[in-house]
C-alpha cells in the first residue's frame, strides 16, 4: 500500500423541503427511497471506496453533503455510519473509542463543553457532516459523534426568522442556536456555519445583526455564500414574475465587504473566497478540491476526481439506484482534461485560496514554469490590482477575490 | 451540338418570388439531377444562402431536353440573385444570355426589384418570357398580374406562362417556350476566341475557375490562353459545363456557356468582365465588359486578434474574386488597431462578407457602423472623399458636405400612401412621383440620403406598410448637405471607430441616443466608465455605466468543479468579441450602436 491523500465524498439527496434559492441534486418527498438509496450507496462506497482504501489507506477526508444528510432517520445515518467505518483512521477501534466516548454525551453537556483536548479538536482525519438544524437532536448528534463525524456543518443560512421564512428554510434561528449548543454537548469540537447574504428582503443592518450572533455562537468555521438566483428554483420563477426584491449591488457589495472584514477582525481568517476559520480549523475537505487532491464521490450526482480524470455521477435519484442495480455503477466520465485544462484549474481553483498557486506545485505538476504559460495573464492581472506574484505564489488580492471569476476566466487558456 | 439547338437564359425575379424554385423544377425536369440527388434550391450551395432563403452569387447549369419537336436542346440556365444589394451579379449573368424568364408572384405582383430587373434585361437586349408563378396560392390573381405587367413595365403577356414550381404545374410549357421564344445564340465559332468572364471562384485543387461565355471561336483543354486585360497566359486543363456539379467536356465552341481552369492561382489574374482570348493569334479587340459597379456602403473591419490581420486580408482577397463588387483598403484606428476599410453594395451584401468571413475563414471580426462616401470640400478648393467619419477635416477646413442621394422607388397597396410618405419626409425625403399601378397599388418616388436607407428606412417602411412595401434604389446623385460629426468618448477618450456622420438638426438627438443605446451595450466593468457624445468640443450628452460591484462564485457543491470550468467559459465567451479600447472593453455590437438608435 502506497500512502496518497484522498478524498470521499457521500452524497444524500433528501430534503425535507427544497429551499427557494437550491439547485443542487435534492430532493423533498422522497422518504420512501432512504432505505434502498443507503443501501446502495453503501454497496458503491464498498467497491469504489473498497478500492481506493486498499490502495492508498484510509481517506484523509470524509464528507457527508447534500441535500441534507441528517434528512436520514437515525436508523438509516447508523448503516451509513457503519459502511464508512472501515473508511475511519484507525479502523473499528477508533470507532468504538468514540461511540463509548458519547454514551454520556446526552447527560454530560455541562462538563464536556470546553473539555476536548488539541488533539481532539485538530484529529488526523476530518470527517464533516452538512446538517440542517432543523433535522437533528441530541441523540441524532451523538449517534453522528459516535459514528466518526468529528466537524459539522450547520447550514445556519441567517439569524432572522422572517428571512428564514422568505428563503423557504425549515427552522427558525432559536433552533440553529440550539443546533450549536447540542452539538457541542455531544462533543463536537468542530463546527461551521453557512451564512448567505445578498437575500430578498435582507439589509446591511439585519445581516450585521446575524454575522453578530452568529460570531456569539462561537463557530470554528465560517462559510459565506452570496445568493445566486439559479435556473429551476423557486427564486428564479418569482424574478421572472416580478416578485423577487434583491438587494441592490451597491447592498450587495456593501454586504460583502462587511463580512470579509467583520470576520477576520472577530478571528476568523479568511483561507479561501467564501470560508473564513479559527486558526487551525480550514475545511481540508473543501481545500482539497482547490489543490489539486484527488477524491471519490457517492451517491447521486457525486463528482469524483482519480487519476487526473473527472467524473460525474447519475444526478437522479431513480436514475441512480436503476444505474446501480443493472451494471453497479452510475458514474460518467465527463470530458477527458487536456493538459491545458488541467492547467486551467488547477490554476483557477488553486486561487480560490487564500494562498493561491504554489509555483514550485505547479512546476512539479506540470514540468515547466507557471511564468512559461501565463505571463501574460498574470502581468495583466497584477497591472489591474487583482493579484499579486510572490517569490512562491500567485495569488488574488483582496480586490482579486472581489471580482474573482473574472481574474479565473483569464486562466482560461485559447484553444 | 449546333448553335441553333442552344439557348442561354436566366430566371429575374423580385425576391421570394419563386426563381430558384422555379430552376429546381427545371434542374428535376430535364433530368440533370435525379430525384434523389435534388435538394430544395440546388443552386443556393452556400450555407448563408439556404439558411437565409436568398440567393447571393449566381449559378449556372445546363440542362439537356428533348423538345416536343423532338430535337435535343442545351439550355444553360444562369440563376440570378433577387436581392437589391446583388443587382450587379444580375447584370452580369444577363450578359451572357439572350433571354430571361421573368418570374412574377401570382399573388404579389410587380415589386420594386421585378421593374430593376427588367429594365435590365431590356438594357441587354434580352427576349423575356414572363412567369406567372405561384397560381395555386388561394390569393393568386394572374390576370390582374398580367395587367400589371403589361401597364407598368409595358410587356405583352399574350405568351405569359402560369405556373406554380411547388405543384410543378407550367414547367413544361416554360421549356418548351424557352426552345420556342428565346433566340439560339450567335457567333463564329471559327473566328478567334473571345469569351466573356462573368464570374469565377477559388478551387483549392484546381485554382481559379472562371464561368464564361464563349461570344466566338472555341477553347479546347491544352490551349494556351490569355487574358486579355491582365496579360495573364495559361493552359486549359479544365473546359466544360455545370451539372450543376463541374463536367469536364474538353471543349466549349461559341454559343456555349460553362466554365474553364488551368493555370491559375493568382485570384488576381482574372477578372470579372475581362475577355479571354488564345494566346497566339488572338483577338485584336476584347468584348464590352461590364460596368465597374461602385461600392455605396462602407465600414470598417478589424481582426479582433491583431495577429489575425494577414488572414483577415487573405480571406477578403479570396472573395473579392467572386465578388467584384467588394473593394477594401487597409485602414488603421486609434481604437480598434490595423483594420479594412471596405465598401459593398449595401447592408445585406455587408452582413453576407461579414458571415462569410467569419464561417468560411474563422475570422473574429469587429465591424464599424457603415457610412457612405461624402465630398468633402475644403476651403482651400479642393475636395475630398471621405467613407469614414474619423477623416473628417476639422470644421474651419470645411467649405461644405455633399451627401449621396438614391432616387428610391416604393411600391405599396394604396392604403399605405401616407405612412411611406410620413417616413420618407422623415428621413428628408424629396418626393418626386407617385404612379398607379392599378387601384389598389401605388409606385411612389423618393430622392432620399443613402445615409438615411442604411439606416432603418426599409425596416421602418416595412413596419408600417405590415410587410407589404417593396423597395429598390439607385445612385441620383449628390447634394449638399448639412452634416456634422459626432464622436464619442469612453472615459474621456475619444473613440475614433464610434464617431459618426449625421444631419445638423438631428446631431444632437442621435448623440443622446447613441450615448444611452451604449450604455444599455457597454458590460459593467470594475470602475465607472462615462460616455459622452460631442459635437467639436462641446459634449452634447453624457452617460454611466455603472462599475460592477462585485464578481463572485461561492459555491462549490460536491466538487462539482465541470460547473465552475462551464461558467466560466461562458463568460469568456461572451467576451470574446471585446475589443479592449484604452481600459474599457468594448463589444463588437457598440460599434453598431448607432444603427439601433430610433
Amino acid at each position: 500500500m502506497q500512502e496518497k491523500a484522498w478524498g470521499l465524498y457521500v452524497h444524500l439527496p433528501f430534503c425535507r423541503r427544497k429551499c427557494f434559492y437550491c439547485d443542487f441534486a435534492s430532493y423533498a418527498g422522497r422518504e420512501a427511497q432512504m432505505a434502498a438509496y443507503v443501501r446502495v450507496l453503501g454497496e458503491e462506497l464498498a467497491r469504489e471506496g473498497g478500492a481506493l482504501l486498499r490502495r492508498y489507506g484510509p481517506p484523509r477526508t470524509i464528507y457527508l453533503g447534500g441535500g441534507t444528510p441528517t434528512a436520514l432517520p437515525p436508523a438509516r445515518m447508523e448503516e451509513l455510519l457503519s459502511a464508512l467505518h472501515p473508511f475511519l483512521v484507525g479502523g473499528a477501534d477508533g470507532a468504538a473509542l468514540a461511540r463509548e466516548g458519547s454514551g454520556a454525551a446526552g447527560e454530560g453537556t455541562h462538563q464536556r463543553r470546553n473539555g476536548g483536548s488539541a488533539d481532539e479538536a485538530v484529529p488526523a482525519q476530518e470527517v464533516t457532516c452538512e446538517c440542517n438544524p432543523g433535522t437533528v437532536d441530541a441523540a441524532y448528534l451523538a449517534l453522528l459523534r459516535a459514528g466518526g463525524v468529528n466537524r459539522l456543518s450547520l447550514g445556519v443560512q441567517t439569524l432572522d426568522d422572517a428571512l428564514l421564512a422568505r428563503i423557504g428554510r425549515i427552522h427558525t434561528a432559536a433552533e440553529a442556536r440550539a443546533a450549536v449548543r447540542l452539538a457541542r454537548a455531544a462533543g463536537f469540537r468542530n463546527i461551521s456555519l453557512d451564512l448567505m447574504y445578498g437575500l430578498p428582503g435582507q439589509t446591511l443592518a439585519g445581516l450585521r445583526e446575524s454575522v453578530r450572533a452568529a460570531i456569539a455562537l462561537a463557530p470554528q468555521h465560517l462559510s459565506i455564500y452570496g445568493l445566486m438566483v439559479e435556473p429551476g428554483t423557486v427564486f428564479a420563477r418569482e424574478q421572472a414574475q416580478g416578485r423577487l426584491a434583491l438587494p441592490s449591488e451597491e447592498e450587495s457589495e456593501a454586504m460583502y465587504n462587511f463580512m470579509t472584514t467583520a470576520l477576520p477582525a472577530a478571528g476568523y481568517a479568511r483561507y479561501e473566497i467564501s470560508n473564513f476559520a479559527r486558526p487551525g480549523f480550514a475545511s481540508r475537505h473543501n481545500l482539497g478540491y482547490w489543490q489539486d487532491v484527488p477524491y471519490l464521490g457517492v451517491g447521486a450526482a457525486a463528482h469524483s476526481y482519480l487519476g487526473g480524470q473527472r467524473y460525474e455521477n447519475l444526478a437522479g435519484i431513480d436514475d441512480y439506484l436503476a444505474a446501480m442495480a443493472a451494471s453497479g455503477s452510475a458514474r460518467r466520465e465527463e470530458e477527458p482534461l487536456t493538459r491545458a485544462t488541467s492547467m486551467e484549474e488547477f490554476a483557477f481553483l488553486a486561487l480560490r485560496t487564500v494562498r493561491g498557486i504554489e509555483k514550485a506545485r505547479f512546476a512539479a505538476r506540470f514540468g515547466c514554469s507557471l511564468r512559461s504559460v501565463y505571463a501574460d495573464v498574470i502581468d495583466r492581472l497584477a497591472a489591474r490590482g487583482l493579484l499579486v506574484e510572490d517569490a512562491e505564489t500567485v495569488h488574488l488580492t483582496p480586490l482579486g477575490m472581489k471580482y474573482g471569476n473574472w481574474a479565473f476566466e483569464a486562466f482560461l487558456l485559447d484553444e | 451540338m449546333s448553335n441553333k439547338n442552344i439557348r442561354n437564359f436566366s430566371i429575374i425575379a423580385h425576391i421570394d418570388h419563386g426563381k430558384s424554385t422555379i430552376a429546381d423544377r427545371l434542374i428535376e425536369r430535364t433530368g440533370t439531377l435525379t430525384k434523389r440527388e435534388m435538394e430544395d434550391q440546388v443552386l443556393d450551395n452556400m450555407d448563408i444562402e439556404r439558411e437565409r432563403g436568398i440567393t447571393i452569387k449566381s449559378q449556372t447549369v445546363r440542362l439537356h431536353y428533348e423538345a416536343q419537336d423532338g430535337e435535343a436542346y442545351e439550355l444553360n440556365l444562369i440563376d440570378t440573385p433577387g436581392h437589391v444589394d446583388f443587382t450587379y451579379e444580375v447584370s452580369r449573368s444577363l450578359a451572357a444570355c439572350e433571354g430571361a424568364l421573368l418570374v412574377v408572384d401570382a399573388a404579389q405582383g410587380v415589386e420594386a426589384q421585378t421593374l430593376a430587373n427588367v429594365y435590365m434585361a431590356l438594357e441587354n437586349d434580352l427576349e423575356i418570357i414572363p412567369v406567372i408563378n405561384k397560381i395555386d396560392l388561394p390569393s393568386a390573381d394572374p390576370e390582374r398580374v398580367k395587367k400589371e405587367i403589361e401597364d407598368v413595365i409595358g410587356l405583352d403577356t399574350s405568351n405569359a406562362i402560369e405556373c406554380s414550381a411547388k405543384t410543378g404545374q407550367g414547367i413544361d410549357e416554360i421549356l418548351e417556350a424557352i426552345v420556342a421564344d428565346i433566340p439560339a445564340p450567335e457567333g463564329d465559332a471559327s473566328a478567334p476566341l473571345r469569351a466573356l468572364i462573368f464570374d469565377s471562384y477559388f478551387d483549392s485543387y484546381k485554382g481559379v475557375i472562371a464561368h464564361i461565355r464563349v461570344k466566338e471561336g472555341r477553347i479546347k483543354k491544352g490551349q494556351r490562353l490569355k487574358m486579355m486585360a491582365t496579360g495573364k497566359v495559361f493552359e486549359v486543363t479544365d473546359v466544360g459545363c455545370f451539372r450543376p456539379q463541374p463536367v469536364d467536356l474538353g471543349g466549349l465552341a461559341a454559343g456555349e456557356v460553362g466554365f474553364v481552369a488551368g493555370s491559375l492561382k493568382d485570384v488576381r489574374d482574372v477578372r470579372v468582365g475581362d475577355t479571354i482570348t488564345t494566346a497566339e493569334k488572338g483577338a485584336a479587340e476584347p468584348l464590352p465588359g461590364y460596368r465597374g459597379v461602385n461600392p455605396m456602403v462602407y465600414c470598417g473591419l478589424y481582426p479582433v486578434e491583431s495577429s489575425d490581420y494577414d488572414n483577415l486580408k487573405d480571406a477578403l482577397e479570396k472573395l473579392q474574386l467572386n465578388d467584384a463588387a467588394l473593394v477594401f483598403e487597409p485602414e488603421t484606428s486609434v481604437a480598434l488597431g490595423f483594420g479594412f476599410r471596405c465598401g459593398f453594395l449595401g447592408l445585406l451584401h455587408m452582413d453576407v462578407v461579414q458571415e462569410r468571413l467569419e464561417r468560411e475563414y474563422h475570422l473574429k471580426l469587429i465591424t464599424t457602423a457603415p457610412t457612405v462616401i461624402y465630398h468633402v470640400f475644403k476651403t482651400d478648393g479642393t475636395m475630398v472623399k471621405v467613407s469614414n467619419p474619423s477623416e473628417l477635416p476639422p470644421p474651419t477646413e470645411i467649405e461644405h458636405i455633399e451627401e449621396p442621394y438614391v432616387k428610391a422607388t416604393v411600391i405599396v397597396p394604396s392604403d399605405y400612401v401616407g405612412a411611406v410618405m410620413e417616413i420618407s419626409q422623415e428621413k428628408r425625403g424629396e418626393f418626386k412621383g407617385m404612379d398607379y399601378l392599378d387601384t389598389n397599388r401605388v409606385m411612389i418616388t423618393y430622392h432620399i440620403p443613402l445615409n438615411e436607407i442604411i439606416f432603418d428606412y426599409f425596416d421602418r417602411l416595412k413596419s408600417a406598410t405590415r410587410g407589404y412595401a417593396s423597395l429598390d434604389y439607385e445612385l441620383a446623385d449628390y447634394k449638399e448637405s448639412k452634416l456634422v460629426k459626432v464622436d464619442i468618448l469612453l472615459n474621456g477618450d475619444p473613440v475614433d471607430a464610434l464617431s459618426t456622420i449625421v444631419h445638423k438638426d438631428r446631431a444632437a438627438s442621435r448623440g443622446r441616443a447613441l450615448a444611452a443605446k451604449l450604455k444599455e451595450i457597454i458590460p459593467q466593468q470594475m470602475f465607472e466608465i462615462p460616455i459622452q457624445a460631442a459635437i467639436g468640443s462641446k459634449i452634447i450628452a453624457r452617460e454611466n455605466v455603472r462599475a460592477r460591484r462585485k464578481d463572485v462564485l461561492a459555491k462549490c457543491y460536491g466538487g462539482d468543479i465541470s460547473r465552475k470550468r462551464k461558467l466560466l467559459e461562458k463568460q469568456k465567451e461572451g467576451k470574446k468579441r471585446m475589443k479592449a479600447v484604452g481600459s474599457v472593453e468594448v463589444p463588437q455590437e457598440a460599434f453598431m450602436a448607432i444603427l439601433k438608435i430610433d
